[in-house]
């Protein structure tokens, strides 16, 4: 994940997040948290089938009723150590804006789904300045909870990274 | 003055209260209130047509249509002076009396905006002035205040139809221009766009197909015969409502919403109203209104070949006694004539009802639904799905219980049926398209002129509506190329001992799971030489490049390639065919060309039948699986060690059928791990896309499958060598090979082409 989208701001990452209710998942160990609103639903992990050509953090698509949705593995993304499957092991579909306007399907597979909570505003810090050490381009805030903090990511922002406009097809294949 | 006979009487009375209603009811502070009194004039019009009514009262009709643009207060307030008139001058006809005087807060009456009605008299109207016009253009706002999107929709999408049913009609017209059932059909469709227009309150369109309505009304009934200035004028204004209709939709789609504008529609208004106006209309009455009794002294001519009415016909056909009665010809100006007439029709009082009943049809009703085409794609994709999850049930049931694998059989029986049906239901006839090449081919012969016939056939052949939109671009390129290439002017058709007029033909017809369009002309024909100079000095081929004949012709599909000396303003901008290819190779179809110098060229389009769903060769690279259109396989087989070759090292080559092709490994290409390493245990699928073949190396075969093909997303667009994907038997997704590319890869640059 070297290349940054135009689409995406630089510096600062999204918006900051707002107060309400945010599902927690766990990435490698570590807690991470969407609103539950962009959430449609949660499967277990089925076959996914592999695409060519796609950076490594797409696993490939999936079979949803019929409809054929992008699976992202987030830990590859964020850089995180991936461990084999495991029976908690899942995939949370969301939905986030299509470029042509409207919504469309966006999976993410997690190490195990935990809880929905409500985060009031007092709940929420911005994200921290780790002077670049870390890539806080899609954190929107920490959220403090009773053991340790949760880190609020914004899928919007995950998935404009995976734009048809990130960089041109490898090959001379596109048409 | 002869009194109205009864009938005639009692319409104009019923029609007269129904006016008095609106009146009463009309909110003059809404635009577009006038609706329901611009449909009930024209009544009354036809109504007093048919009655032989007094010049004066027709002229007040026809002065209080004219009003129907002015804005709704004013409309208003005029029509309820002029009603009360009309009650007067009606029960004065009645009685045969005098006409009360004109009511002086009017503007004086005028006969501009009416057809000339046939009996009415009405050397007496003309001469009167017409209100001033507006400027040639006006700006138009599209949506008006208040409007519904769905309404909005229902009406672009009916008047999209009603277009093509004008245009079509107007195109034998220009033929036949007293085909009764066209002029009908022509008159009716404009009919139905004005009251529709009426009903979504488009004041502009309202007006504009109530002038139209009217020359072809007069058409219809036989007072002026449409010549070529009122066709066109009939096809400009048919172009106003379609840029009309164009603009409503694309701010439907949220684009530029409230832009206004600017409508040739004055332009168009006035040419009717010059035409309906000009000599020929002035002498009409000549005509008796249908059903009447032959009027001895007004014919001074030797009528031709028309049953019931002897009208007076200065042309020399008249087609069908059928539409004889209904009609008759222009009579240049005769003034002895025209006097006699302006009597002599009113002495024939026709005892059959005056046309209005026939004037005004019901829409007629298709019996048909229409549905939007999402709600369509998606009921196409649940059944798609259901058959598939009834293939996995087949699967995992196979235990040996004898009723359950009958229940099973069928299910599997209504599951097909089902599927078939919702297929069915994304087909259209292909009508629609070659309907717009009747207008093309007429412009492109007008412009050049040529003399250029088209003949249709198999217009009824059906295949997926979104096929047919990828295929009408294409088409329109080819057809107009051969209309404006490939036919030659008369003269030079004539000298090379062709008739004069040229011929194209276009035709559509289903063959083996295909659908085949050809277009093809007795043109000019091409020449290979001069393709081939013409490639070679393009840089396409180089000089010493080694084609035979159909190597040559294919030619013209490269881009850059036009061999039209002078670029017209028709076609031949080089950007013609290479689009052509590009189109159908898109929608998975592929174009061929034959051609006899000098006798004619003929393009073949094979297409799918349909783009939701495909057959395609599964097979099977490392574990994985993929799906391979077969219209772009040519065969598939496996290869003996002496088929293969390598140069180079690295390039491998397969022989077949002695030619020897490139090898692409799969696995390798795609990255897959563990595919099969030794060509001679794995298949070579030989691809081909156009002239150019590739051979691919799988691991083996799985099986032929049809497929329902779904988008990858657009996390996928233009990054990767798949077409789409599909949801094979058991439940996962299938990737589908993108050919295209994979074949020409490295052979062509694939920059996209400007078109």
């Amino acid at each position: 994940m070297t290349a940054i989208a135009p689409t995406i701001p630089p510096a600062h990452g999204p918006a900051s997040a707002q107060p309400g209710k945010y599902l927690t998942f766990v990435l490698s160990g570590q807690v991470y948290g969407v609103p539950v609103l962009a959430v449609r639903e949660i499967i277990r992990l089925c076959p996914i089938t592999p695409v060519a050509n796609m950076p490594p953090h797409v696993r490939g698509v999936i079979n949803l009723r019929g409809r054929v949705i992008p699976v992202v593995d987030l830990r590859v993304q964020f850089g995180l150590v991936v461990g084999p499957d495991h029976d908690r092991t899942c995939i949370v579909v969301a939905q986030v804006a299509a470029t042509a306007g409207g919504v469309r399907p966006y999976a993410v597979v997690v190490d195990g789904v935990e809880e929905v909570v409500t985060l009031a505003a007092a709940d929420i810090a911005p994200p921290p300045d780790f002077g670049g050490a870390v890539d806080t381009r899609f954190i929107t805030g920490l959220a403090r909870r009773d053991v340790g903090v949760s880190t609020l990511i914004d899928l919007e922002a995950v998935a404009a990274a995976d734009g048809p406009s990130e960089k041109p097809a490898p090959s001379s294949l596109s048409p | 003055m002869p009194p109205p006979p009864e009938p005639a009487s009692d319409a104009v009375r019923s029609l007269l209260r129904r006016i008095g209603l609106e009146l009463a009811f009309l909110d003059a502070t809404a635009p577009g209130a006038a609706g329901t009194l611009a449909e009930l004039l024209p009544s009354l019009d036809e109504t007093f047509a048919g009655a032989s009514a007094p010049a004066d009262l027709v002229a007040a009709v026809a002065t209080a249509r004219s009003w129907l643009a002015l804005p709704s207060a004013d409309f208003a307030s005029r029509l309820g002076q002029w009603h009360p008139w009309m009650e007067e001058a009606v029960t004065a006809w009645e009685r045969s009396g005098v006409l009360p005087d004109w009511p002086a807060g009017l503007p004086p009456l005028s006969a501009q905006t009416s057809p000339p009605p046939p009996a009415a008299g009405s050397p007496v109207t003309t001469g009167r002035t017409a209100p001033a016009r507006d400027l040639p253009t006006q700006d138009v706002t599209v949506l008006p205040a208040g409007w519904e999107p769905e309404l909005m929709r229902l009406f672009c999408a009916e008047a999209a139809e009603l277009l093509q049913d004008i245009e079509q009609g107007v195109l034998v017209l220009e033929t036949a221009p007293t085909d009764a059932e066209t002029l009908a059909t022509v008159f009716r469709a404009f009919h139905t766009l004005k009251g529709n227009a009426a009903v979504m309150k488009l004041v502009v369109l309202q007006r504009l197909t109530h002038e139209l309505e009217s020359l072809l009304d007069a058409a219809r009934r036989g007072s002026r015969v449409l010549d070529r200035d009122a066709i066109d004028a009939v096809l400009s204004g048919a172009d106003i409502v379609a840029q009309y209709v164009a603009e409503a939709n694309s701010q439907l789609d949220g684009r530029e919403t409230g832009r206004t504008i600017p409508l040739a529609l004055p332009a168009v208004i006035d040419r009717v109203h010059a035409i309906l106006s000009s000599p020929a209309a002035a002498a009409a009455p000549l005509a008796p209104p249908p059903g009447t009794v032959p009027l001895p002294a007004t014919t001074p001519r030797a009528s031709v070949a028309v049953l019931p009415p002897p009208a007076s016909s200065p042309t020399p056909v008249n087609t069908g006694p059928d539409s004889g009665s209904r009609l008759s010809p222009p009579e240049p100006s005769a003034p002895a004539a025209s006097a006699q007439a302006a009597a002599a029709p009113a002495a024939s009082v026709p005892a059959a009802p005056g046309p209005a009943a026939p004037a005004r049809p019901a829409a007629v009703s298709t019996g048909s639904v229409r549905v939007d085409t999402t709600r369509l794609d998606g009921l196409l994709d649940l059944v798609g799905e259901l058959v598939i999850a009834q293939s996995m049930v087949v699967q995992a049931a196979s235990s040996g219980d004898e009723h359950l694998t009958r229940s099973l059989a069928q299910l599997r029986g209504i599951t097909t049926d089902l599927q078939r049906t919702a297929m069915a239901m994304r087909m259209v006839p292909i009508r629609g398209a070659f309907q717009k090449m009747g207008r093309l081919v007429r412009d492109v012969a007008v412009q050049l002129g040529k003399e250029i016939r088209l003949i249709v056939e198999g217009e009824e052949t059906e295949l997926d509506r979104t096929v047919i939109e990828e295929i009408s671009d294409p088409l329109v390129h080819m057809v107009r190329n051969a209309a404006d290439h490939a036919i030659e002017p008369p003269d030079v058709r004539e000298a090379a001992g062709k008739p004069r007029t040229g011929t194209i033909i276009l035709r559509a017809f289903h063959q083996g799971g295909f659908v085949i369009v050809q277009v093809s002309d007795d043109g000019r024909g091409l020449d290979p030489a001069r393709i081939r100079a013409k490639a070679v000095e393009r840089g396409i081929v180089p000089a010493d490049a080694v084609l035979d004949t159909r190597d040559t012709l294919e030619l013209i599909f490269a881009p850059g390639f036009s061999t039209a000396e002078q670029i017209s303003d028709l076609s031949g901008r080089g950007v013609g065919l290479d689009v052509v290819q590009r189109n159908v190779e898109r929608i998975r179809g592929k174009v061929e060309v034959e051609s006899v110098p000098g006798a004619g060229t003929m393009f073949t389009i094979f297409m799918p039948l349909t783009l939701a769903i495909i057959e395609g060769l599964v097979v099977s690279v490392g574990g994985q699986r993929f799906v391979i259109p077969t219209l772009a396989v040519r065969e598939s087989f496996r290869p003996k060690a002496e088929a293969l070759a390598t140069v180079h090292g690295r390039g491998e080559l397969v022989a077949v059928r002695g030619q020897r092709l490139p090898m692409m490994r799969l696995g390798q290409h795609l990255g897959i791990e563990g595919a099969q390493a030794d060509p001679t245990r794995g298949i070579v699928v030989v691809l081909e896309a156009g002239n150019d073949r590739r051979c691919i190396l799988v691991d083996e075969l799985v099986g032929k499958q049809e497929v329902v093909i779904k988008p990858l997303g657009e996390m996928f667009t233009g990054r990767t060598p798949f077409a789409g994907a599909a949801i094979l038997g058991d439940g996962r997704v299938g990737l589908i090979l993108d050919t295209i590319p994979l074949v020409r890869l490295g052979r062509r640059p694939h920059t996209e082409t400007a078109a």
